[in-house]
């Protein structure tokens, strides 16, 4: 399904929160590297696809009106086996009845795990007075903590994206420490321009996040997204 | 100069302006105006009230009871009118073709009553209909120092301005005007624009870009209503010269508080602070730094470097300036060989230094040779980028006092040096005690255009601001 069939089809159904498996099938459709993901609606069918894609992998809910997926217990990581997804799978939809009673469950989502690396977020969000910003961090706690992020207006020159980058204080972190490898920053500088262009052709999105995003000497690749549309489609064209 | 064809080139360089409703007993605007007519501008009046007409032509103006019986073109029309006659006035600015009209009247959309909100409605369209130039209304209008045009009667009708303002607050117009003129820095153009509801902050913004007198911008900016040109604006600003974007409410509360100003919605701080960059200005955060930025623009050279000469009269200050500008990110490294060959040859070690920072008030002695010797060895040292020097009114007040002609010839050495030398160099001088006297001596080093500044931290972040940006070739 093309970005516009699923607006249209996200607007018959009332929501503007699309779903990790959505957004992502979205993004790689606009080239940006994101883990591979599939919907599972029982363990059967979890462990079925783990086979097919390898392990380890990491299990997920998929439900609308839950934002914070590993807050409620709805994200297993590292599953090394069948015993273990089946296992987990079962787990994330007791954890969800009992957080969310309400939730509209609609099934688990099961990708590979990524290698490992630094985790970054990349989003966007709508400023009243300019439009939309593009935004650079790293993940994790710390980040949330200290509001360690730069901000650039779209659409993005190459020059923007490299500075965003520089300016964080963690900056160091990605040229490698104690040991680690220096991250690939070309690939996020690569990616937030995708980002920016994906965002400027598309006026109806309100807000994109890509958190986090798994950065290592070779890659960048996005394990979890969400994009939310525009209540009012118009809205941004007024801005 | 000006901008042939600009849609407000004839707003910004006037040669007939009129007051429209001034009332006494002070006739503030025509009095602040008296230099227009000065420096040859004609200057009128129209009133229709018979008892402001006697005082208006007792100060020597020329009264109309009719815009439009006034026999010239209409350049720049200042509106003090209550605001329920304003569109009437506005009917007649557009049927006698004037080129723009500030209104100084206030009382509508920023009181939040119906009426305030309905009479600002209504001259939104009637200016938008004629395509006609409202500066405000709710603001101070321009300061043109070169054609005369004040709105305030302290700041200068100074023909040498470098700097233009652009500010929402008149307050922060008038007093950014006042303190540049005391630190001997004129404008060129200042316009306060208040409820902006025709000429907004792009509008005037495009105009200085284009503008040859302007050489640094200044805005003080709470929001902006089209973002998007903005962005555009500014950037393309940028492009061209130096702009100062000095934000008014960078925290949730100061936001809070331009909402009931300016009815500004405010981006969060570390948004606002991203698109600076990304536009290439110069982000400051209050007045003395905005002053203390501009007066590095106009007075230093340029450098990217960030390696630092550093020269201070005692021990004590040697630490404290180091730690200034090392804590914005500067460094002060150690000097070639050849420059400490040759300062072994004559620095007084005995309760003095030369590593860097240079501890120097016992090798110099009130020498002006000695100081123009250390001067050039650190300009020819290829380790330093740029020259900060500390001066002492502590010290050095109660001489200068006594022997004027000794803070003379220090100042023909800089002022030489720095003609000659490729490096930025800026000057440091805390007024402990001699507040007043001070006052005097910055002027002396403001007519040698030595930029001068009051403490370390205030020069080490106009430092950090600037130092790229600087205009002195």
């Amino acid at each position: 399904m093309g970005f516009s069939d699923l607006v249209k089809q996200a607007q018959t159904e009332k929501r503007t929160v699309l779903t990790e498996i959505e957004s992502k099938n979205i993004l790689r459709e606009v080239g940006i590297n994101t883990t591979e993901t599939f919907l599972a609606l029982s363990s059967e069918e979890a462990n079925k696809k783990a086979s097919e894609i390898g392990y380890p992998v990491a299990l997920k809910i998929v439900a609308s009106g839950i934002s914070h997926k590993s807050d409620v217990g709805g994200v297993i990581l590292n599953l090394q086996n069948s015993e273990e997804v089946v296992h987990a799978y079962d787990s994330i939809l007791r954890n969800i009845q009992n957080t969310h009673p309400s939730a509209k469950i609609e099934g688990v989502s099961v990708q590979k795990m990524a290698a490992a690396g630094t985790e970054v977020i990349i989003g966007m969000t709508l400023d009243q007075q300019f439009g939309p910003v593009i935004m650079f961090g790293l993940g994790g706690i710390l980040v949330e903590i200290l509001n360690d992020v730069s901000f650039r207006l779209a659409p993005l020159e190459e020059k923007d994206a490299i500075e965003m980058v520089d300016e964080i204080a963690a900056r160091p972190i990605l040229d490698g420490v104690r040991g680690q490898e220096p991250c690939n920053l070309k690939e996020l500088y690569k990616m937030l321009l995708q980002i920016s262009v994906f965002v400027t052709d598309h006026p109806e999105i309100k807000e994109v996040d890509l958190n986090p995003i798994i950065v290592n000497s070779k890659k960048a690749v996005a394990v979890d997204a969400r994009i939310i549309l525009n209540d009012d489609l118009d809205e941004r064209q007024t801005l | 100069m000006s901008v042939p064809g600009h849609n407000l080139d004839r707003m910004f360089n006037p040669k007939t302006a009129v007051v429209i409703g001034d009332k006494g007993p002070n006739y503030m605007w025509l009095k602040n105006n008296q230099t227009f007519q000065e420096k040859g501008g004609n200057l009128y009046s129209v009133q229709i009230d018979e008892k402001e007409i006697e005082g208006i032509e007792k100060l020597g103006f020329k009264n109309y009871t009719s815009l439009t019986d006034i026999p010239e073109p209409i350049d720049y029309a200042i509106v003090a009118v209550p605001r329920q006659i304003s569109p009437y006035v506005l009917n007649d600015l557009i049927e006698v073709n004037a080129a723009s009209a500030a209104f100084f009247t206030s009382g509508f959309a920023e009181t939040g009553e119906e009426i305030g909100i309905t009479l600002q409605k209504q001259l939104t369209e009637a200016a938008q209909n004629a395509n006609f130039n409202i500066i405000g209304p709710n603001c101070m209008g321009l300061y043109l120092p070169k054609s005369g045009i004040r709105f305030n009667p302290d700041v200068p009708a100074a023909d040498d301005g470098e700097v233009s303002f652009l500010s929402q607050s008149g307050t922060h117009s008038i007093m950014f005007s006042l303190v540049m003129a005391a630190q001997g820095m004129h404008l060129s153009k200042c316009a306060s624009f208040g409820n902006a509801i025709i000429l907004d902050i792009s509008d005037y913004l495009e105009y200085l870009t284009e503008d040859p007198d302007t050489k640094v911008i200044g805005l003080y900016v709470e929001g902006v209503k089209d973002g998007s040109r903005f962005f555009h604006a500014l950037k393309e600003a940028c492009r061209r010269k130096p702009v100062v974007v000095w934000k008014g409410g960078q925290t949730e509360a100061g936001a809070l508080a331009t909402k009931s100003h300016t009815a500004s919605l405010a981006s969060p701080e570390p948004v606002w602070e991203g698109i600076m960059k990304q536009c290439g200005a110069i982000s400051t955060s209050g007045l003395d730094e905005t002053v203390d930025v501009m007066k590095l623009l106009l007075n230093s050279k340029s450098t990217e470097g960030r390696k630092l000469g550093l020269m201070a009269m005692t021990g004590g200050q040697s630490v404290s300036i180091t730690d200034a500008f090392c804590k914005v990110g500067f460094e002060v490294p150690s000097l070639s060989k050849q420059s400490y060959d040759e300062l072994e040859t004559f620095f007084n070690i005995v309760g003095g230094s030369y590593r860097n920072p240079l501890d120097m008030a016992g090798t110099i002695q009130g020498n002006t040779e000695t100081l123009q010797r250390i001067l050039t060895i650190l300009d020819d040292d290829s380790e330093i980028d740029a020259i900060v020097m500390e001066q002492s009114a502590m010290f050095g007040a109660r001489q200068w006092r006594n022997k004027p002609e000794a803070l003379d010839a220090m100042l023909d050495v800089l002022a030489e040096h720095k003609k000659r030398s490729q490096k930025p160099f800026f000057t440091v001088m805390h007024p402990a005690h001699e507040e007043a006297f001070v006052v005097e001596v910055r002027q002396k080093f403001a007519e040698h255009q030595i930029a001068v500044f009051p403490n370390f931290e205030r020069a080490a972040s106009a430092a950090a601001l600037a130092l790229p940006y600087c205009l002195v070739k």
